[in-house]
């Protein structure tokens, strides 16, 4: 999947943005997401429930995949069922 | 100030690079747009701000994508993405000061105030420090495990922003910190703070609550453009909001040049501005949030320059569009009273 494309939750709010992608499912609230949202909401994994934070941006441990928040919802993000993890907040600049 | 960080710094002034190097400006299909990307990871995002694969360090590519793109859309795009990013020919959306809730008017107070100072960088350093010299005790507060990294950056600017401040070290993702950060808000009566409204509200800091449970308590709100609305999900440094503000547009209708004005002028005229306001609500009683946009405030100062002298106005930026290159003009350098207080130094003075 190209860098840049935005993605809808099939069960919730939340919407991100790929900033890096490997191989691999991109999953929401433990359903696939897709560039169109379903005509109806799935329900939400409530296994995958801790929800999305706007403007946060989330990466799998092996370091393929980064995703960016642009619309936050109640789903969490996670990759073929692993849960992925808020990466740190940016440093500011050391000067601007 | 200027001249002192352009001393400092070793700074010449800027053409389509800002002086301290971080942001850019790039033609784009139909106009210039200002891309600052100074931050470690900023580069990160060019491929999906882009997409198309880049390079991170590739400049020449990336000039060569944003000259395929439109200027308003990149501009978008950016922001949505967090990126600090603005267009040369745009008008700032929000107004340069305005009250973000109610103000709630107290009898005026006959004493100095307690100065809070979350900000990092220069805009809110800048306020917290010209509220010193009016006499007030400041406090800056910094994030153990993110702190103001122009202390590393550029040490000595540091000293002279943030001398004779009390320094105190808290983390508000931690419980204890938290609560700890909150006991010390209780005591403040100007707080000064330059984050993303989300941000905050991220770290449990509930800023109009505070404001409302403590009347005459002032919360200088300041970002970059603006805390209400879409806007306010933006990032905006000193030089992209000085873009952002219309002086690279006042540059090239003056001299025919495309490029920076000054060294990140939002960052030090916001600062005036805050604390001029700050102090003015302090002594009138006047609590409440304040929000101030740094784009907003450079548009403004442009405005009132033209207003004061519209020909020295255009023959100081047609003078300036032809001295690219060329050192900073001189100025003196005052040295700092005391050295910056280290991390956390004054923890136990202020949270025993």
């Amino acid at each position: 999947m190209k860098a840049g494309t935005r993605l809808k939750s099939a069960v919730c709010d939340t919407e991100v943005m790929v900033i890096r992608c490997g191989e691999g499912t991109i999953e929401c609230g433990g359903a696939p997401m897709a560039e169109a949202k379903p005509a109806e909401a799935g329900a939400l994994n409530p296994d995958f429930a801790g929800g999305a934070l706007m403007g946060k941006r989330y990466v799998d441990a092996g370091g393929k995949f980064e995703l960016l928040v642009v619309k936050p919802g109640k789903g969490s993000l996670s990759v073929d069922g692993i849960a992925l993890g808020q990466k740190e907040a940016k440093p500011l600049p050391s000067s601007d | 100030m200027l001249g002192e960080r352009a001393r400092l710094g070793g700074f010449a002034i800027p053409g389509r690079i800002s002086a301290g190097g971080g942001c850019r400006l790039i033609a784009a299909r139909d106009g210039w747009i200002a891309l600052n990307l100074a931050r470690g990871d900023d580069r990160d995002l060019l491929p999906a701000l882009l997409e198309q694969a880049i390079a991170p360090d590739d400049d020449a590519a990336l000039e060569r994508a944003i000259a395929d793109r439109d200027a308003a859309g990149l501009t978008a795009r950016g922001r949505e993405m967090g990126l600090a990013i603005a267009a040369l020919d745009e008008t700032p959306v929000s107004p340069a000061v305005e009250r973000l809730g109610p103000c709630a008017q107290v009898a005026p107070p006959r004493r100095a105030p307690l100065v809070i100072d979350l900000a990092a960088l220069w805009a809110g350093p800048l306020c917290g420090n010209l509220l010193r010299l009016a006499g007030a005790e400041v406090i800056k507060l910094e994030n153990p495990n993110r702190p103001d990294r122009m202390r590393e950056g550029e040490p000595a600017f540091f000293a002279l922003l943030n001398q004779g401040k009390s320094n105190v070290a808290l983390d508000p993702a931690l419980n204890a910190d938290r609560a700890a950060l909150l006991a010390l808000l209780a005591r403040a009566d100007i707080v000064i703070e330059a984050a993303r409204p989300r941000g905050l509200a991220q770290l449990g800091i509930d800023a109009a609550a505070l404001a409302a449970q403590r009347p005459g308590l002032v919360w200088m709100t300041i970002t970059g453009h603006g805390a209400r609305g879409e806007a306010a999900g933006w990032t905006g440094f000193g030089d992209d909001c000085a873009v952002a503000g219309g002086l690279s547009a006042a540059l090239r209708d003056a001299s025919g040049r495309i490029g920076f004005v000054g060294d990140a002028p939002a960052d030090p005229l916001t600062g005036i501005v805050a604390a001029h306001e700050a102090w003015r609500a302090w002594h009138s009683g006047a609590g409440g949030r304040i929000g101030l946009a740094m784009s907003a405030i450079a548009a403004t100062a442009l405005t009132e320059e033209r207003a004061f002298d519209p020909a020295l106005l255009h023959s100081e930026l047609a003078e300036w569009g032809t001295a690219t290159g060329q050192p900073f003009p001189p100025a003196p350098m005052r040295e700092p009273a005391a050295p910056a207080r280290p991390l956390g130094a004054d923890n136990a003075r202020w949270l025993g």
